[in-house]
């Protein structure tokens, strides 16, 4: 064993660690550019090394890229990577009162921790667990992503119908596109764009950072609240909190590294399921999801933790466990390495290097990452709203734009950001959409495996609900659905044994809101209506899934117009201030996409930048401070367009001019 | 009116100047239209630095994932058609997809230039099912019409249409449960979730002692696996398996049609990239552009879409 740590420790791997990790963090941290990519860009450089620094370098870039995702979820509420989806929910409340600093330290401290116990479990149990981890079927990833969705529940805390109705129409938007279990053609309205479906990572920035965007440029206000003084690291309050969420922690951490060894879930899954249980444990104050750094423990330290996971089943079994794995699996059969349970037992060197090479690469994700988050709190916290809006608007385009190489996915990004910024005013809020969307591939595909595989063992209720696994997982589930209500179960019991006072009658909300609650819930119903129309043309197996959740969506429709007008409760209208700077913002990023394939990405994203800019100023501004402001955004913008063309070979139109 | 006399004189021009330069004249963008970690994935990156050091030039593999495929054959054609972009093709499922509905291609829209190697079509059992040998699977599904369970990757696909020719030929009604992609495929026969897969010998290699393959689609038996049986020795005649390939868009002249072809057989031809190839279970097909490879490809459209319709996939 010392001999592999002392080559995983030599001058070469440790660099190798270095850059990776800073690389990785960097490229993490911008929307869309996630951390498969960048570990598939740099697979051909690794060809040219040593199989186990080449292991290294990829693995340090796998584990900073998913790090890097939590600072433009805690700063911009915008998940870098789509592991990073829980940390929105209490990092960027924390940003807006001014701890974003504090955020950004304890996102680093929790995935250094949580990358360590994955790297540990790799190192002692990745065989036995990787055994375990085959016993989920079908049916088990099914609950799964049942038990994802309970989080709905907590998340819409306030309204849960509408929590649910967003849901219904997540796991809908899921099933466009061709059906990867029945090969149908499902909701593309005869489109050739939505073929593909919709790509999630970009549809998570269209319904987290386009609204976010959207309200900035309304008011001059300052985008985060700055503390009183720049207080650097934060590192004592840091530790006291990670101190104070230390079972949260280890709980978290341990639920990453078993997810992430779950081929097939991932780690926006972990992180959501560690989330849960935290929140649903959670007792401090201030509660979840209003900037409760508890939640950052639980998301950061289970995403890391699926890297060593998700090593598991890669390299004990040769199938990947998340989407960078099978990359890197690719990376090492050209190598000449061969995975497999062998790797492990014959003694082989490769593997163990490797390991420890992961400790290192996490351990010194301890320094870069506090120094880039700060970095990047910094310049966040700092920017003016007019270098901040247009700079970070090109960003969301050109990182949509790179996951696929597809304008149709920039496109759909920003409808899907209307979409949200639309629905949150009518309290819908977007976090159960996305739980849908990436929920629902996962819970379909397990639905039709596992009802195709109980007809054929003749009993469907016994491949649903009679294995032990799925009845923990069912178990947990029910726990956690209900467990939001408790207080107000505690409340009714109390109210009927009558020692309680009556509840008052909250005031009837006035007409116009009472109207547009209706309009909003009737857009939803006619979805709804449209789905179950349009799967009668299709095959059982396509329509089953997609028919079940929209009649379901109906009746929760019909059930909150009822309730509506019963109580005359109401999402009041949001604030009308700065309408036309709002419509500007998605408005001059259609314009942009339109114009990108006749004059050229940094042409195109140039004027989009320019046109934002003056959006996003309220005061006047002297033709000097302009004259800044324009060269800073538009440097930035360039120097993105030219690295992602050279750099990360990303193929970006170039049209007639640039 | 301007753009499209724009965009005449841009691709005049680039016509002209592919005509007068040699393929690779710079770094070429592989296309591979599925996510990575795959066999079109890992076979483009096996092809990746013997290219590099033939040609001097890169290949850059990229991928573009979608409906199965067809997100990245529709597109085929709006790229450049000289020489710098090239994209994976599979078969069946360019055959078989644009059977299936409007997927935004036909398969005469898409520009084989090279068909270079497939995964046979196998069927494979964990190291302690109770199938020693075919056999014993085929008198279980007799004996238990429908009951026998086997996971593959997607429907319409190889897989799936192997398990549609196998059936009929054996006169068993087996179930055929859809995963996405193969090491899905291969989790759920390897967790005993279902009796057995319809896979790849790419799997019997890549899993080792833990799998047993039972028979394989092959004419002759696969060099890394001497003692599995063919389809054919134990009398079902069937050869098959997903083929892949290598496509340009329809606007790439003829002799760079020519020159890929070429270089995708240049390499295929070296002995390294083989050795490769066969130890990951892969097997070497070289049909390069020209009319073998149109009479292979008119041979097994009619095969696929023979099968396709009886498994019921078609629109």
């Amino acid at each position: 064993m010392l001999d592999y740590l002392v080559s995983a420790f030599s001058p070469l791997n440790i660099v190798l660690a270095l850059l990776g990790v800073a690389a990785g963090t960097v490229i993490g941290s911008i929307p869309g550019l996630t951390a498969t990519m960048a570990v598939a860009v740099l697979v051909p450089i690794t060809f040219s090394m040593a199989p186990e620094s080449a292991l290294i370098l990829l693995g340090a870039i796998y584990t900073g890229a998913i790090y890097g995702g939590a600072y433009a979820a805690i700063l911009l509420n915008t998940p870098g990577t789509p592991s990073a989806i829980g940390t929105t929910f209490d990092g960027y409340p924390m940003a807006k009162r001014g701890d974003g600093d504090l955020a950004v330290s304890i996102a680093c401290l929790s995935s250094v921790a949580g990358g360590l116990v994955g790297a540990l479990a790799l190192l002692l149990l990745a065989p036995p667990l990787a055994e375990a981890a085959l016993a989920f079927g079908p049916v088990e990833y099914f609950w799964l992503a049942i038990f994802g969705l309970s989080l709905i529940a907590a998340l819409s805390t306030g309204d849960f119908l509408k929590g649910m109705i967003g849901a219904a129409f997540g796991l809908l938007l899921a099933t466009i596109g061709i059906s990867e279990t029945s090969a149908e053609v499902r909701f593309t309205f005869g489109s050739n764009t939505l073929l593909g479906g919709i790509e999630i990572v970009s549809a998570l920035i269209g319904l987290y950072c386009i609204p976010v965007l959207i309200n900035l440029v309304a008011t001059p206000d300052r985008h985060l609240d700055a503390p009183a003084e720049t207080t650097g690291f934060r590192l004592p309050e840091a530790f006291a909190v990670m101190l104070r969420n230390k079972f949260n922690l280890v709980r978290s951490s341990v639920i990453g590294t078993l997810v992430g060894a779950l081929p097939g879930a991932g780690g926006s899954i972990a992180g959501l399921v560690a989330y849960s249980e935290a929140r649903r444990t959670g007792r401090d104050a201030p509660p979840y999801g209003e900037g409760n750094p508890g939640g950052i423990v639980a998301t950061e330290s289970a995403n890391n933790a699926t890297v060593g996971g998700g090593f598991i089943p890669t390299l004990v079994l040769g199938i990947p466990g998340t989407p960078p794995d099978a990359v890197i699996l690719g990376a090492l059969l050209v190598q000449g390495v061969r995975t497999g349970p062998s790797l492990f037992s014959d003694g082989s060197n490769i593997v163990y290097t490797f390991i420890f090479g992961l400790f290192l690469a996490t351990i010194l994700m301890l320094p870069v990452g506090l120094l880039i988050g700060r970095f990047a709190y910094g310049a966040i916290s700092r920017a003016p709203k007019a270098a901040l809006v247009p700079v970070v608007a090109f960003m969301t385009v050109i990182g949509a734009f790179a996951i696929r190489n597809s304008l149709a996915d920039v496109g759909i990004m920003i409808i899907l950001g209307v979409v949200g910024w639309l629905a949150t005013r009518r309290g819908f809020s977007v976090s159960p959409i996305v739980l849908g969307l990436i929920l629902g591939r996962i819970a379909e595909q397990g639905f039709v495996q596992s009802w195709t595989i109980g007809s054929a063992i003749g009993n469907v209720w016994a491949q649903f609900f009679g294995r032990p696994l799925s009845m923990v997982i069912i178990a947990l589930t029910l726990l956690s659905f209900l467990y939001p209500f408790m207080p107000q179960l505690r409340v009714y019991l109390a109210r009927r044994n009558g020692t309680a006072p009556a509840k008052e009658t909250a005031p009837r909300a006035p007409g116009r809101a009472i109207g547009l609650e209706l309009v909003a819930l009737g857009v939803f119903a006619a979805i709804a209506l449209l789905v179950i129309v349009q799967s009668t043309t299709l095959n059982p197996e396509a329509a089953v899934f997609p028919r079940t959740v929209a009649i379901g969506m109906l009746a929760l429709c019909a059930l909150a117009v009822a309730l509506t007008l019963r109580t005359g409760r109401a999402t009041l209208p949001g604030e009308m201030q700065g309408m036309a700077r709002r419509a500007t913002v998605p408005v001059a990023m259609l314009v942009a996409v339109a114009l990108i394939p006749v004059l050229g990405f940094m042409v195109g994203g140039l004027l989009m930048a320019a046109v934002l800019m003056l959006a996003a100023q309220h005061e006047r501004l002297s033709a000097a401070g302009w004259a800044a402001l324009a060269a800073g955004v538009g440097l930035t913008v360039a120097l993105f367009t030219v690295g992602f063309r050279s750099a990360l070979s990303v193929p970006l139109p170039t049209g007639a001019l640039f | 009116m301007f753009r499209t006399t724009i965009a005449a004189l841009a691709v005049s021009l680039i016509g002209a100047a592919a005509q007068a330069q040699d393929f690779p004249s710079g770094a070429v963008d592989y296309v591979i239209p599925f996510g990575p970690g795959g066999e079109s994935d890992i076979t483009a990156r096996f092809q990746q630095p013997f290219f590099k050091d033939k040609f001097g030039e890169d290949l850059v593999v990229s991928y573009k994932p979608g409906g199965g495929g067809a997100v990245g054959w529709s597109q085929l054609n709006s790229m450049p058609g000289d020489g710098s972009a090239i994209m994976g093709v599979n078969l069946p499922h360019i055959i078989v997809k644009p059977k299936q509905g409007n997927v935004g291609f036909q398969t005469e829209d898409i520009v084989t230039v090279h068909m270079f190697h497939y995964t046979p079509d196998a069927i494979v059992v964990t190291a302690d099912s109770p199938y020693q040998t075919l056999d014993d699977l085929i008198a279980d599904a007799k004996a238990n019409p429908r009951a026998v369970t086997l996971s593959g990757s997607g429907k319409g696909t190889a897989n799936h249409l192997a398990q549609v020719i196998f059936d009929e030929l054996a006169g068993i009604e087996t179930t055929y449960v859809s995963f996405q992609g193969t090491g899905a495929s291969t989790t759920a026969n390897l967790g005993e979730q279902v009796k057995a897969q319809w896979g790849y010998t790419t799997v019997g290699a890549a899993q080792g002692d833990k799998v047993r393959m039972l028979a394989v689609a092959m004419e002759e038996r696969h060099p890394a696996f001497p003692d599995v049986p063919t389809f054919r020795e134990l009398g079902y005649d069937m050869v098959s398996g997903a083929y892949r390939g290598v496509a340009v868009p329809k606007s790439t002249p003829e002799e760079i049609r020519q020159q890929v072809a070429e270089a995708i057989s240049e390499i295929n031809a070296d002995p390294e990239f083989q050795k490769k190839m066969l130890d990951g279970g892969f097997a070497l097909v070289n049909l390069p552009y020209g009319p073998e490879l149109d009479a292979f490809m008119a041979e097994k459209t009619e095969e696929y879409l023979a099968a396709a319709e009886s498994a019921g996939v078609l629109n």
